[in-house]
């Protein structure tokens, strides 16, 4: 096929796409640079400072690695006591977007900067876009209802910050000689 | 049409079919088994590592494909329909039942008896520990007296259950390491147990046993022949005897095609829902009501245990998360003396953090960010919560049924099951004081090492389920003997989970398996 017909194939097929559908695909499934800017803005303020601030850069840099690791439409976990088939769901960057965009807007309106905020103005805009995301509890994994809760989640339920509150070297889930688990654990470094 | 001709006809691959083709390879060498799996065949033991990650990542279900979206049923716990069945993503917990079980009706007046001797039946048990590689420690209790030791001794505690062992013994009641089909050094073709402790979803070394392995060493030396993803549909009686002549199967790939698998025997392995379903599918002019069906009894007596649970604080420090798959058993609870009450029931006890994890928000509603998250965490870190569950022993009446609903169908246009668990009298009229009992138990453990229940609850469903062809010696009064013969068709056999009368009161996988290798030697 000669590239102008392939071209003018595709054209066609778009054509008859409908537009929503054409629009979800213009989706972009990667945070953009100004979110991801965003998002290292605000992980200072959600993840403890006592890991240090390379860490939590670290951390901020893995959830969008995460984020890019999604995949939509895949069977979810049903193993035994899980008697129907549930699927992941779209992906959740085009919302974190919108979030992240949401909260800088809102901190420019209190007069800067989200790190230029002081701590209960910061706590006050979170709580309000987790209770208008739905953000009941921290959730067990990142299930895309805010961008920020899911950094929350994603952090705080990992066997590392597991280690960090028991301050002890537990390595919860981490493949380990069954020896080491019929120890105390040692503390933590 | 495509016609298979073999010796022995399995349908189903899960880990009962794993163990009776491996057992009726070693009894006949030579002998032509092909078994026959609707799901599909998961062999990428070198994936599983990634699956796991995914799992914990995504939650991603960590055995891709292994189900049919039309091929689901009312009632049923779990959905996996692939090579290795429910088998792939059990916790590997692998209990004996006791003597009470097979006797519930000569020593207590209740349900039914067992056509198996205790002796007999435990001589199985051994084999199926063998096979699977159970890792356990004889029980203290005279009763449970074993004819060979585990192969394997237990799985050291960790210092959590190290703990919550010193607490619970404080109550009178004596635990031991729960015994497991996981490896703690390499057999079978598998690694030894490096704790990922995700035995209930995947287990990457393999050290957890699952039956995929079983049938790659079979298939390697052409032992059997498997056919995945063929959807056995209907079994066809003989024109003349009443022996079953065929079954007839449907490829995945080519649905418009009637595969024929003609054997001398055939033998059922499809598990407590499925095995059921085709006899009550493969009615016919001569069988209205179902193959092996002359008693009415396929589908009903459907059942399993129920179980209870409470959570305990107590003020002994653990670390949760050193080995979560892992628990303590105490089988104080499997005999009741005949002049008591009826009650059975096994005692569970694992680590938890139920209580104990991050929050986001503070008791008062603050929402709780970075360091003041993590102080409201380490500051419910103190002390220990502990899991504490029962399995109880309840019997089922007639009408615990699977039922085909012809208002739900596969796209062959077939029925789906429903199940539906009903008690009889006896279990409905004493569960007031056996929940009143368990509760007790978990309230004497919590006291005992200064500790509070700080909840409990109830499951609203049949663990372990089984049933719907049971084993009797009465033709009218079951489905098939105690080797799973049909009294019905001579060439037809049900193995395993569904040709149990009771379900016992703690894991049935192991007992599953012990009653199919007893069953191997009368289908050899």
């Amino acid at each position: 096929m000669k590239r102008r017909t392939l071209l003018q194939s595709i054209a066609a097929i778009a054509a008859l796409l409908p537009l929503d559908r054409v629009r979800v695909f213009a989706q972009s499934r990667e945070l953009t640079p100004a979110a991801v800017a965003m998002l290292h803005e605000i992980a200072p303020t959600v993840l403890p400072s006592s890991i240090g601030a390379a860490r939590i850069r670290e951390t901020a840099d893995k959830f969008v690695a995460w984020t890019r690791g999604y995949r939509e439409g895949v069977a979810l976990t049903h193993g035994y006591g899980h008697p129907r088939l549930e699927k992941s769901g779209a992906s959740p960057v085009p919302g974190y977007v919108r979030q992240l965009a949401a909260l800088d807007a809102e901190a420019r309106a209190k007069g800067g900067r989200w790190a230029a905020l002081d701590r209960e103005s910061q706590r006050a805009l979170l709580d309000a876009a987790f209770t208008q995301a739905g953000v009941k509890a921290l959730p067990p994994r990142p299930a895309g209802q805010h961008v920020v809760a899911d950094l929350m989640a994603f952090y705080f339920r990992s066997s590392e910050a597991n280690d960090h509150a028991y301050s002890a070297m537990i390595n919860r889930e981490v493949c380990r000689p069954i020896a080491i688990t019929t120890r105390k654990p040692a503390p933590l470094g | 049409m495509p016609v298979h001709e073999t010796d022995i006809c399995i349908i189903g691959g899960g880990i009962t079919s794993a163990m009776l083709a491996e057992r009726l390879a070693e009894l006949r060498p030579g002998v032509g088994i092909v078994v026959v799996e609707a799901g599909r065949s998961i062999f990428d033991a070198q994936n599983r590592g990634r699956y796991r990650d995914r799992a914990i990542q995504y939650d991603e279900h960590p055995w891709p494909g292994d189900y049919l979206e039309d091929q689901t049923a009312d009632g049923i716990i779990s959905m996996t329909m692939a090579v290795g069945g429910l088998a792939l993503h059990w916790g590997g917990a692998c209990n004996r039942f006791s003597e009470e079980d097979l006797r519930l009706k000569s020593m207590y007046g209740l349900a039914t008896d067992w056509p198996i001797e205790w002796r007999e039946l435990e001589r199985y048990y051994g084999d199926a520990e063998r096979r699977l590689n159970v890792s356990g420690e004889p029980s203290p209790h005279p009763g449970d007296r074993r004819s060979t030791p585990y192969p394997q001794g237990p799985i050291p505690l960790s210092y959590n259950l190290q703990i919550l062992k010193a607490w619970a013994e404080q109550s009178g009641l004596s635990f031991s390491a729960l015994p497991m089909a996981r490896n703690l050094t390499p057999f079978g073709g598998r690694d030894g147990c490096c704790v990922y402790d995700t035995c209930g979803e995947v287990c990457p070394s393999g050290a957890r046993y699952s039956p995929d392995y079983t049938f790659r060493q079979l298939l390697t030396p052409k032992k059997i022949a498997l056919h995945d993803r063929t959807l056995v549909r209907r079994l066809v009686l003989d024109e003349k005897r009443p022996t079953i002549a065929a079954a007839h199967a449907v490829h995945q790939d080519r649905p418009g095609e009637v595969v024929e698998y003609r054997a001398k025997t055939f033998v059922i392995a499809s598990g407590y829902c499925w095995s059921s379903h085709l006899l009550l599918l493969s009615a016919g002019p001569r069988c209205p009501n179902g193959l092996a069906n002359s008693s009415g009894l396929v589908g009903r007596y459907m059942n399993g245990h129920r179980f209870m649970q409470a959570t305990a604080n107590i003020d002994d420090q653990t670390f949760p998360g050193q080995n979560m798959t892992h628990s303590l058993i105490s089988r104080e609870y499997f005999r009741c003396p005949a002049d008591r009450p009826f009650v059975r029931h096994d005692t569970r006890v694992w680590e938890s953090s139920a209580g104990r994890d991050p929050r986001l928000r503070a008791p008062d509603g603050t929402l709780l960010m970075g360091e003041e998250l993590l102080a409201d965490w380490r500051s419910r870190t103190r002390g220990s919560s502990v899991r504490l569950r029962a399995y109880v022993d309840v019997h089922p009446s007639a009408d615990s049924r699977l039922t085909l609903d012809a208002s739900k169908k596969n796209r062959y246009g077939d029925p789906m099951p429903k199940i539906e668990h009903r008690f009889d009298e006896a279990t409905l009229s004493r569960a007031a004081a056996t929940k009143a009992h368990v509760l007790g138990v978990f309230a004497t453990l919590a006291k005992a090492g200064n500790g509070r229940i700080v909840n409990t609850s109830e499951g609203d469903y049949l663990d372990h389920p089984a049933g719907g062809c049971r084993m009797g010696a009465d033709p009218a009064a079951s489905v098939c003997d105690s080797h799973g013969r049909t009294h019905d068709h001579e060439n037809l056999f049900v193995v395993g989970a569904p040709t149990m009368p009771t379900g016992g009161c703690t894991n049935g996988t192991l007992t599953f398996v012990a009653l199919t290798l007893r069953s191997a030697e009368a289908i050899a």
